[in-house]
């Protein structure tokens, strides 16, 4: 600790924290504009900071120093060299910043005004015209940039480079004409481009799905977490008139740091699709569907499931809060006497022994990234934390078939299995395994699809932890937003589960929300079904399938628990209210007629900004499990279908992500390319089961020879192995 | 104080002189007296010479307003329809006269003087929707025309507010 002096306070601070936070510490503010500790050491670009440092002449950036022992600092409160630098500094900015205040979006929530209201100069002393620019630019079809009210501080450009790492946003020239651009005008396409919108200090980089929606004083702000993937992010959704108008990160230091991905920030519209189910639907004899009274569709749904007797199964979403899932649970076991659920993920309770918070994974000295499918496409913040833990030196390591081990599809269980034996591990594998070995730290993240709940990369954390004597976090990322919390309340309500009858007739089936009426398994039961239940938001070819369909609704419009993939249970809160009874009230409503009693308000459980629960006594008793046998080699490349993060049922609705949407492109290996004579961006036909495409060709150098991998989208109807040709010379010409 | 009897006889005296004025008394709906110079009717929203509106939508006369009655709901300019100089305009401006007190913050609080109170007070209607003023209302030449006052009859300065601007 040292003893630092501001404004005559004296202050006892850890050394070498930054000055802005040490005033902070007392109540003294250092205004600032382009200082963000989330971004990386200090630039001190826009000098608001400047304050008087006892012992040297000219007046400093306090946001690039840092606290050291006897340091005397005067702020603009006491030292008129300060004040008068700082409102120098604002008449600078204003120089060139258009006074159009009404017209721009950030009016009223900018701070650039509060700070000039607070710090600055009263009148302006400009009289020569200002610098104009052509605006806005859209630099992306979410974001417009006006470059005529950039201050030029570099927060967006830092978060481009140095967090997100995409280094999309740039500064090009130099000294007065500098201005922010996109690397080459090109759209800046980005999982992450939204957050600059929240990093800009002005009005110069606005969203376009908010632009003019509404004022600061004409909202409401509800914290809620956003429901779109495991992660869990915290957000406000802001709300006018009884709509969301956006939605803005509220920072949870351990679980996202206030960076959200465009899915959670600018999918909320889907809320107001307009072939959004509004009415339950009830199928008529030989007149299809028929918009029926809730009554109606509830002595519909219950005269079916009486039908079936106990051959019900249950298809849940993962996008179900906790409270709906049990429920639903309750419905099905309690009520209807069956046991038959589709998971959309299992969960070993086991795998609780390694819990710890996103956060700890940029802390950890190795990071083991297993399974198929990309982190930033499951769970987009994972990936960022990742990015931090390599700026920390941390060695991510990942092995699937286009990271730094190239592994076959499928054989993350089996790398878990390699990795555990200790000996005899693979060639590709033994730096892996060193590394490991002598990590202090690790986390383990598995990103793919698994059926046995966690558990392979579970034996391999317990082995890590009890001869390796590390500490090990687990993170095991589902599928779907409350996978997780599902599977527990599931497991909580009664015991066990059956899986449903893989043949013959299934008396009814209840599909439970949008992500399982577009899975191919529930396709796959719906066709045997005799009575089919849905609630979905949307019309899709499963709501065809069915008897009834209830409307459904969005995470924004539900109270209720969803559990993330750390495990911490966080408050769902009900931005809008939804224009008819949520899955909740139907459900309540159904199990009445069953004998079941359920409390249709979900009660608040968890807290506004929620702690991780601690993790349980180590306790790793599940048998070790078997890993799957490698499938058999045919013909042809294997298609690794990549689930892409910009799809389904809310991205298909806003129109200004489209250009997000996973391209139609096969991804091929040098290779397999060049002996199949095909070039970067030439169309091929994709062949596989009988279905052929035709996509355009990407090469990856990263990619494992003998595999392809194919957005999920563009790869439907597609089997395991598929034949990539080009298209023949007369038609490509 | 004089005594009791004068004092009322002083009274009747008053009241006896008027019988011989001629009354005061005006005929309201068949002539009006000329109002004020700064009174603060109904809200009027104001053109630029070149027709486009000076409204931009900014809301603030919505966040002056104490009785919460302006609803402004904005949106982008576009090449093919300009309604405002700059980025922004009022896609749907309305002022809930039911609610208004007629402060005239609105007035104040309007960067671009786009909003003012005018002349105009017989605002009654059988309904309380039709007392919704839309932005089409409020922009167009008021119907019934009320007579003001000479401004130079009265110690009517112009505002602070409107001579530095």
């Amino acid at each position: 600790m040292v003893r630092v002096t501001i404004d005559g306070q004296e202050v006892l601070a850890p050394k070498g924290q930054g000055l802005v936070e040490t005033a902070a510490s007392v109540g003294i503010e250092i205004p600032v504009f382009c200082y963000e500790p989330r971004l990386g050491p200090p630039v001190g670009a826009c000098r608001m900071c400047l304050c008087e440092v006892e012992g040297l002449p000219k007046l400093q950036a306090a946001c690039t120093l840092t606290a050291t022992d006897g340091l005397v600092l005067r702020t603009a409160r006491t030292s008129e060299q300060a004040a008068g630098g700082q409102s120098a500094i604002l008449e600078f900015i204003l120089l060139n910043h258009p006074l159009d205040c009404p017209d721009c979006d950030k009016g009223g929530e900018c701070p650039l005004q509060d700070l000039t209201f607070r710090f600055g100069p009263g009148s302006t002393r400009m009289q020569f015209p200002k610098r104009t620019f052509d605006k806005p630019i859209p630099i992306s079809p979410l974001i417009a940039l006006d470059r005529e009210r950039c201050i030029l501080c570099y927060r967006c450009t830092r978060f481009s480079e140095s967090v997100s790492e995409d280094g999309q946003l740039v500064a090009a020239n130099r000294g007065a004409q500098s201005i922010i651009a996109t690397f080459e005008d090109e759209p800046y396409r980005a999982h992450f481009s939204g957050n600059v919108l929240e990093l800009c200090p002005v009005g110069a980089l606005t969203s376009t799905t908010y632009r003019f929606r509404a004022r600061p004083w004409e909202i409401q702000n509800v914290p809620t977490v956003c429901g779109l993937c495991p992660v869990g992010c915290n957000v406000w959704a802001t709300t006018r008139e009884g709509k969301v108008a956006r939605i803005l990160s509220r920072n949870h230091p351990e679980v996202h740091e206030g960076w959200l991905c465009d899915k959670g920030r600018f999918a909320y519209d889907h809320l107001r699709a307009e072939d959004r189910l509004r009415t339950p639907l009830v199928r008529v004899r030989r007149r299809g569907f028929e918009e029926a009274s809730h009554e109606a569709a509830l002595d519909a749904a219950e005269a079916g499931l009486r039908a079936a007797g106990s051959s019900v199964v249950v298809a849940f979403s993962g996008g179900e809060t906790v409270e709906q899932a049990t429920a639903l649970a309750r419905i099905v076991r309690e009520g209807l006497g069956s046991d038959a659920a589709l998971l959309p993920d299992d969960w070993d309770a086991a795998l609780d022994a390694f819990r710890a918070p996103l956060s700890a994974i940029r802390d950890a000295d190795v990071c083991l990234i297993l399974g198929d499918d990309p982190v930033v496409e499951r769970a987009p913040v994972v990936d960022l934390w990742l990015r931090a833990a390599r700026r920390a030196e941390a060695e991510v390591i990942a092995v699937n078939p286009a990271g730094d081990v190239q592994a076959a599809p499928g054989s993350a269980a089996q790398v878990c299995a390699d990795l555990r034996e200790g000996k005899k591990v693979p060639t590709e594998l033994r730096e892996t395994a060193k590394s490991l070995k002598s990590a202090k730290r690790v986390a383990l993240v598995w990103s793919e699809d698994d059926p046995t709940g966690g558990r392979h990369v579970g034996a391999l954390a317990n082995e890590l932890h009890e001869n390796g004597r590390a500490e090990v976090a687990v993170y095991v990322l589902p599928r779907t937003p409350n996978g997780r919390g599902v599977a527990t309340a599931w497991y909580t309500v009664g015991e066990g589960r059956s899986d449903p009858p893989g043949e013959g007739e299934i008396g009814a089936l209840v599909v439970s929300g949008d992500e399982a009426a577009s899975d191919p398994r529930v396709a796959d039961l719906a066709a045997r079904a005799s009575f089919v239940l849905t609630t979905a938001m949307f019309q899709s070819e499963l709501t065809a399938w069915s008897h009834v369909v209830l409307p459904g609704t969005s995470y924004l419009e539900r109270e209720g628990t969803y559990v993330n993939l750390e495990g911490r249970p966080q408050r769902l809160r009900r931005a809008v209210v939804p224009f008819g009874p949520d899955e909740l009230e139907w459900l309540a409503q159904l199990a009445e007629r069953f004998g079941v009693a359920i409390d249709p308000w979900a009660a608040p459980t968890a807290a506004e900004q929620a702690d991780l629960p601690p993790a349980d006594e180590f306790a790793w008793s599940r048998p070790d499990p078997q890993a799957p046998p490698g499938k058999p080699a045919g013909p042809g490349l294997e298609l690794v279908r990549i689930g892409a993060l910009f799809s389904g049922a809310a991205v298909e609705r806003i129109p200004q992500l489209q250009f997000q949407r996973p391209a139609a492109e096969v991804e091929l290996a040098h290779e397999d390319a060049s002996t199949r004579g095909i070039a970067p961006g030439e169309a091929v036909v994709v062949t596989s089961n009988g279905t052929s495409r035709e996509l355009r060709a990407g090469l990856n150098r990263k990619l494992r020879v003998g595999v392809v991998r194919i957005p999920a989208e563009h790869a439907k109807d597609f089997g395991d192995r598929v034949q990539v040709s080009r298209l023949s010379t007369g038609e490509s010409r | 104080m004089s005594p009791q009897p004068f004092d009322s006889l002083k009274g009747f005296a008053v009241t006896f002189r008027q019988m011989f004025k001629k009354p005061i008394t005006q005929q309201y709906p068949e002539y009006k007296r000329p109002v004020y110079p700064r009174f603060r009717g109904r809200h009027r929203l104001w053109r630029h010479e070149n027709g486009l509106e000076k409204c931009v939508g900014c809301s603030l006369c919505a966040a002056a307003c104490p009785a919460d009655c302006i609803r402004v709901v904005a949106a982008e300019n576009t090449p093919g329809n300009r309604v405002s100089p700059g980025e922004r305009y009022a896609r749907i401006y309305e002022i809930n006269l039911s609610r208004c007190i007629f402060c005239g913050y609105c007035e104040l609080a309007c960067p671009f003087d786009a909003i003012t109170l005018e002349a105009e007070f017989e605002i009654s209607e059988y309904s309380r929707d039709d007392l919704i003023y839309t932005k089409d209302m409020l922009l167009a030449e008021p119907v019934k025309r009320m007579p003001v006052a000479d401004r130079d009859l009265y110690d009517t300065p112009t505002p602070v507010w409107k001579a530095e601007s």
